[in-house]
């Protein structure tokens, strides 16, 4: 536990906690002290942890299939800023509306599809769907190696997904992006 | 629930909260977006609460009774910044050694004897004494104003107080670091 968990599990901290903004967040350099990249979450800033063998590898299968299917007026992006109204996220893969040079000055404000691979973190994984819902991400899927299934949200309205599917064999096609599946066999 | 607050729920966030700077920490607003003011508790930016009648009371006493006995080479401070290595907490009151002028450029890194007063619940400033501690505070008095008691943390040793002791009605809390200054309790909890 770092010195700044101690504090937070007193329930009081929580509740007191103050939210960095996004433009606050914006001034601080890449690295932080610790020497680590982060993300912003619900104006907190936390360490993007480093990768496991599996998480890249999935990240990666991901990728070169979405980037041999992703049809035009899409990209598809791997670990990049998200710029939301309270968060800056950077999912393991995004697929937004657009091409590279519309993205040059400012980072995506939502996605078509949003992929987050959960190794050790799925509870967190499932608590970013409000962030996502709220910016009008389309699709969101969670990738969860360990039980072998996709949790797959649909539907974004306000802080949540209305449609909520756990996938376990076969494909997961998305509907938000001609083209776009994933095999849950090979990913696995 | 806040969405953020929402947010620290998960142990495994919290786990990975990324601590700003103290310097970091000065570039901020002194207000935050909640129209807050805020202190940072070992890198984490927190908001400071409204005080109840009971704290603002207890606070003016402790302030009048601190201000009559404190001897000539020590000012006291009334919830002003004390500037740590990973903190800037602003506790209710504090002694500092020096005079005024040792303090217009930057704040106390340290204290004689800092008092925290703890209506609602103590959990948190409890969760300050290491910071204190670590900061060579010499004596951290915790004030609970329902239980008519003071919690006093002394002798502070690699980030901890080794001497924790309870002062109740009926007694007169003697500060150890501060020669002359020492509380009635009958009179403060009157």
């Amino acid at each position: 536990m770092t010195a700044a968990a101690q504090p937070l599990a007193i329930p009081e901290v929580r509740a007191h906690f103050s939210p960095i903004s996004v433009a606050q967040y914006r001034q601080y350099p890449e690295l932080n002290e610790n020497g680590r990249r982060t993300e912003l979450v619900r104006g907190i800033i936390i360490e993007k942890t480093s990768k496991s063998p599996l998480h890249a590898s999935i990240a990666k299968l991901i990728y070169d299939g979405f980037h041999a299917a992703v049809p035009n007026g899409f990209s598809v992006r791997q670990d990049q800023p998200l710029t939301l109204q309270d968060s800056e996220p950077e999912p393991d893969i995004a697929i937004v509306r657009g091409s590279l040079s519309d993205y040059r000055v400012a980072h995506p404000t939502s996605a078509a599809l949003v992929v987050e691979i959960a190794i050790h973190s799925l509870s967190l994984d499932q608590q970013k769907a409000g962030l996502y819902a709220e910016a009008g991400v389309e699709e969101y899927w969670i990738i969860i190696p360990s039980e072998k299934r996709v949790e797959v949200c649909t539907r974004p309205q306000n802080s949540e997904y209305l449609d909520h599917v756990s996938v376990e064999a076969g494909n997961v096609v998305c509907r938000s992006v001609p083209g776009i599946r994933v095999n849950l066999r090979e990913l696995f | 629930m806040t969405a953020t607050a929402q947010m620290l729920e998960i142990p495994e966030l919290r786990s990975r909260i990324s601590p700003i700077t103290v310097a970091q920490y000065h570039q901020f607003p002194e207000f935050n977006e909640n129209g807050r003011h805020t202190e940072l508790v070992r890198g984490l930016v927190i908001e400071k609460m409204s005080k109840s009648p009971l704290h603002s009371s207890i606070a003016r006493r402790l302030l009048k009774t601190l201000q009559m006995s404190l001897p000539p080479g020590f000012i006291l401070l009334r919830e002003d910044p004390l500037t740590f290595s990973d903190s800037e907490p602003e506790p209710d009151l504090a002694i500092v050694r020096g005079s005024e002028e040792d303090y217009s450029e930057s704040h106390p890194k340290s204290a004689a004897l800092v008092v925290e007063i703890a209506i609602t619940s103590a959990a948190e400033d409890r969760s300050l004494a290491a910071l204190y501690a670590e900061a060579g505070v010499d004596e951290y008095w915790i004030v609970l104003p329902s239980e008519r008691r003071i919690e006093v943390y002394a002798h502070p040793q690699n980030g901890i107080y080794s001497d924790h002791s309870m002062s109740n009605i009926g007694s007169t809390l003697q500060c150890g670091s501060v020669p002359g200054v020492e509380v009635n309790l009958d009179e403060l909890f009157h």
